[in-house]
């Protein structure tokens, strides 16, 4: 858990922040120290400092481990986290060693400080550097690369676009509400409302004439929605994307990503209302269309970069891909295996699924199948409409 | 080091707890700057008994909240007790009082059954707060508990406010079954646990199970540092490794051989498909890493263990 000593320690490029503040006050290395660790991506602002000063000054400072242990504590507020923290520390505070190894009297480090006190200190030297957001988030952008190939949308048919629309939003509506096991107010619910029913009793002397009722609430599941965008799934491209789209706007709360060798959020372009210009946009944005697939790979980019924003417990998960996976079927087993685990749902659509002597025989689709809830040919309209049917049979 | 780190990092070595300064130290910080401590780590690992140790340090109560989908307000922080309430209508009946003071009177704080939360903030001594598997409740619950932590206030709609009379200290168990929100991680201390190493789960069993011998110490601990590195759905704690060495001393076990093992496999494993892939293509290995350990004579340690698995190659 402890990283080891000092052969941990970098020797590249340093902060310039260490330089400056390597001379100042226990307050001023702390503050350096998260402004560090928030260049890093760790959301640590003013008030994180602020208890990491304070944390310092109820340990015995003269003790390594003992500074290494709290500081982490308030800092690092995740296992990811704590990988960075580890390295940034050794880095940090190995230059450090005078600050930190000699207890510094006078500097006001080592007496007791409050909560107030603390937060005032860091905020002075915080604002030194004129830092404008407190909030560290950032939000991972996509860098748009010089398009390779473009696709052309236009053949899809008026009519067929409607009847994907239609069906589409009949199926989001099967995967996306579910019943809550919070409940509201309603007149003619199947659960009694105590309170307001014997508070209403009061009205007529403690009678109770009328009883009040809560029915469960509807809940809106999130959707993540990852499609397999590579030469393989070729042929059904169009298709997809009308289905990616049409899902979009069936469900609120839903991020669209599609993947090839690399992942791409894609739910800015497709929030537009204009569906050609929709298209266009993805066909521009993704680089490598049509190229290879690694979809293990891709899902673990997804884990990593996009989870935690876009992924909980009641998230339903939609990937669409044939499986042809050209990585690591280990890869890819593990990222399924964290997907089922984190996701409410995951729904596997398979293009290929229908097509007469296919089997899930390769690699990554049988990596993937122990941790898929619903496996679903999606090749046309018709394979799409009995999956509608299936989904209406399940509670 | 501290001298309050140290008493804590005692008492922690009375629940097991062998020589873990990282845990002693977040409960020495979350004490003093009364900030929650967040506990992450794999079911198992001892999260809960971190909770009971800081109460036994600060010698407060325990209180406890289970979290579960769907936990709300009414089971969190408090209901009416409607029971009361209606014999008591029954009973004031023909009373010369009005509407408004007959309905003051049933929801007044002599009426109100106290939950976890409103129990946690309204003692005369601060207690420990356990909020025990915060990840299993949903994201409503996570926003309403940071709102009473943060507050640390209730506002019950029929009485008024209820402000805190103690600020309990709170840890926070996950088993991170989904991620939790950043506005909730920002304001709690971390703590990561993880599986113990051969050396720190031998002096548990050792502990907690005294009148276990010494070799069927050595092989227990040895077996489950094997068989947590193969890939299994639920990889089994260190409670698992507890009961089983209680039921292979239950069994008058003073060895480990491939019986005792497969008769005492489900005590380990929670999901039957672990049991079965381990009796199926693991056993032979695993019992013999533990004969090569018992080869290369003792003492043993987490190195000789990892060589031991190389060597056979057990490993996911």
């Amino acid at each position: 858990m402890v990283p080891g000593s000092r052969g941990a320690r970098r020797g590249a490029a340093r902060d310039p922040q260490v330089d400056r503040a390597r001379h100042g006050g226990l307050a001023a290395n702390v503050v350096a120290f998260a402004r560090m660790l928030r260049g890093r991506g760790l959301s640590i602002g003013p008030p994180e400092a602020a208890d990491a000063l304070r944390a310092l000054s109820a340990v015995d400072l003269t003790d390594r481990l003992e500074t290494y242990l709290a500081l982490r504590a308030v800092l690092a507020s995740g296992p990811e986290a704590q990988r960075i923290f580890d390295a940034a520390f050794w880095e940090f505070w190995g230059d450090m060693q005078q600050a930190v190894g000699a207890p510094p009297h006078g500097d006001g480090g080592a007496q007791a400080l409050d909560g107030r006190g603390a937060l005032d200190r860091v905020m002075i030297e915080w604002q030194e550097d004129g830092d404008a957001g407190v909030d560290g988030d950032r939000v991972p952008a996509y860098s748009p690369v010089e398009a390779l190939t473009h696709k052309d949308f236009s053949t899809l048919s008026a009519d067929e676009l409607e009847e994907i629309t239609t069906i589409v939003t009949a199926i989001a509506r099967r995967v996306a509400t579910r019943v809550s096991r919070r409940t509201r107010h309603a007149r003619r619910g199947r659960l009694v409302d105590l309170r307001r029913t014997i508070r209403h009793s009061l009205r007529r002397g403690g009678e109770m004439l009328d009883i009040l009722r809560r029915e469960r609430k509807l809940q809106k599941t999130r959707v993540v929605l990852l499609c397999d965008v590579s030469g393989s799934m070729d042929l059904y491209s169009r298709f997809l994307i009308q289905f990616i789209f049409a899902l979009q706007h069936a469900v609120a709360r839903v991020e669209t990503f599609v993947f090839s060798t690399g992942l791409s959020r894609i739910t800015g372009s497709l929030a537009r209302a204009d569906l050609r210009a929709a298209l266009e946009d993805v066909a521009r944005q993704v680089p490598d269309w049509s190229g290879g697939t690694k979809i293990g790979r891709s899902l673990r980019r997804f884990l990593t970069d996009h989870a935690r924003q876009a992924l909980d417990g009641r998230t339903v998960v939609v990937i669409i891909s044939d499986g042809w996976d050209t990585g690591e079927p280990d890869v890819l087993e593990s990222a399924m295996a964290e997907l089922h685990r984190r996701a409410a749902r995951v729904i596997w659509l398979n293009p290929l699924l229908a097509s007469p002597g296919y089997e899930p025989i390769c690699q990554g689709m049988r990596a993937a199948l122990p941790y898929v809830d619903v496996f679903a040919p999606a090749h046309n309209l018709d394979s799409l409409r009995r999956l509608e049917r299936h989904l209406a049979r399940r509670p | 080091m501290h001298s309050e780190i140290n008493r804590i990092q005692e008492l922690l070595a009375n629940q097991g707890y062998v020589a873990d300064r990282t845990i002693a130290t977040s409960v020495y910080l979350s004490i003093t700057l009364r900030k929650p401590l967040l506990i992450e780590g794999a079911a198992g690992v001892g999260k809960t008994e971190v909770a009971k140790v800081m109460a036994r340090a600060l010698d407060a109560d325990l209180i406890r909240l289970q979290c579960y989908e769907g936990l709300d307000a009414t089971t969190a922080l408090y209901e009416w007790n409607y029971q009361k309430q209606l014999l008591h209508i029954r009973l004031s009946e023909g009373g010369e009082r009005s509407l408004a003071e007959r309905e003051a009177e049933i929801f007044s704080e002599g009426f109100l059954l106290k939950r976890p939360l409103l129990d946690a903030i309204t003692r005369s001594q601060p207690p420990v707060l356990l909020v025990d598997e915060i990840d299993r409740a949903d994201e409503e619950f996570e926003a309403f508990l940071l709102e009473v932590l943060s507050d640390f206030q209730v506002s019950i709609p029929e009485i008024g406010t209820i402000a805190a009379t103690a600020i309990p200290n709170v840890v926070l168990t996950s088993n991170r079954t989904r991620e939790l929100g950043d506005a909730l991680r920002r304001r709690c201390l971390y703590l990561w646990i993880d599986y113990p190493t051969f050396e720190k789960e031998l002096e548990i069993v050792r502990r907690r199970v005294p009148e276990i011998n010494g070799r069927l110490a050595e092989q227990i601990s040895a077996f489950m540092q094997l068989i947590r590195r193969l890939r299994l759905d639920k990889a089994p704690g260190v409670a698992e490794t507890l009961d089983w060495s209680a039921a292979l001393m239950a069994l008058h076990r003073d060895h480990l051989d491939r019986a005792a093992v497969e008769e005492t496999l489900g005590v380990l494993f929670k999901h039957h498909d672990d049991a079965a892939v381990v009796r199926a293509q693991w056993l032979d290995q695993l019992l013999d890493g533990v004969a090569v350990l018992e080869q290369e004579g003792r003492p043993w340690s987490q190195e000789a263990v990892v060589r031991a698995a190389e060597r056979l190659a057990i490993r996911k």
